[in-house]
């Protein structure tokens, strides 16, 4: 199941939409995406280019609060960049500090390299907490 | 592609927006002088805590080329601010 099809049902279930408009919904997203032959290769998927931080507090009630970030790829990859002229002497204050609160993470052995597999990786990212209060949403658009 | 247009809106308590339309480049060309200082300071900066200054000027200048797309937006029931980089 795809993750269009997923957040149609999704919504269904939240009752945010009735069941005529999930499937209009999901006939839609069928005329787009037809069923590929089979032996056919896919299209490939655009690369997302933005991370999405949503955080909805509140959503019901009378003053909601909202934050909404959205946040270049390329961005995060020029900070780890950046982050990689941190000197040595400086990285292993801060494993100290680190350590002295009972987190023993050696950053020294986080290399530039390391980040950028997870920042590629992070394509496929969704994280969503639902609390009676507050929703938060991770994802890569 | 650096940023061209940095747009600040602060909607106060009334419910009014306050809208703020920064142009980067004629704002760079206007602080210039102490953009300057500040480069040469930050070069200072490098050589005291020896990080390479070639590699620092070329992260800033990837970050900032990174920075168009960028948006910010934060509501607090009827204060919001929002900020987007284009």
């Amino acid at each position: 199941m795809n993750e269009q099809r997923r957040q149609i049902l999704q919504m269904l279930a939240e009752g945010k939409i009735t069941a005529d408009e999930a499937e209009r919904l999901i006939d839609a997203l069928e005329r787009e995406q037809p069923e590929s032959p089979s032996g056919a290769t896919a299209r490939p998927k655009p690369r997302p280019k933005y991370l999405r931080v949503l955080v909805v507090e509140n959503p019901g009630g009378d003053e909601p609060g909202l934050v909404n970030v959205r946040v270049p790829l390329n961005l995060l990859r020029a900070g780890v960049r950046l982050a990689s002229l941190i000197p040595p002497q400086a990285l292993s204050r801060v494993n100290d500090e680190l350590s002295k609160s009972g987190v023993p993470i050696d950053l020294t052995e986080l290399k530039p390299q390391h980040i950028e597999d997870l920042i590629d990786q992070l394509d496929d990212l969704t994280v969503d907490v639902d609390d009676r209060d507050t929703k938060v949403q991770v994802f890569c658009e | 592609m650096i940023p061209n247009l940095v747009t600040v809106r602060y909607r106060r308590h009334d419910g009014r927006w306050l809208r703020l339309y920064v142009p980067v480049l004629p704002v760079v060309l206007v602080l210039s002088p102490l953009l300057l200082l500040a480069v040469l300071a930050g070069l200072v900066a490098c050589f005291v805590f020896r990080v390479s200054p070639v590699g620092a000027l070329r992260g800033a200048g990837q970050l900032l080329w990174a920075l168009p797309g960028t948006r910010i937006e934060i509501h607090d029931g009827q204060t919001a601010v929002r900020l987007s980089v284009r």
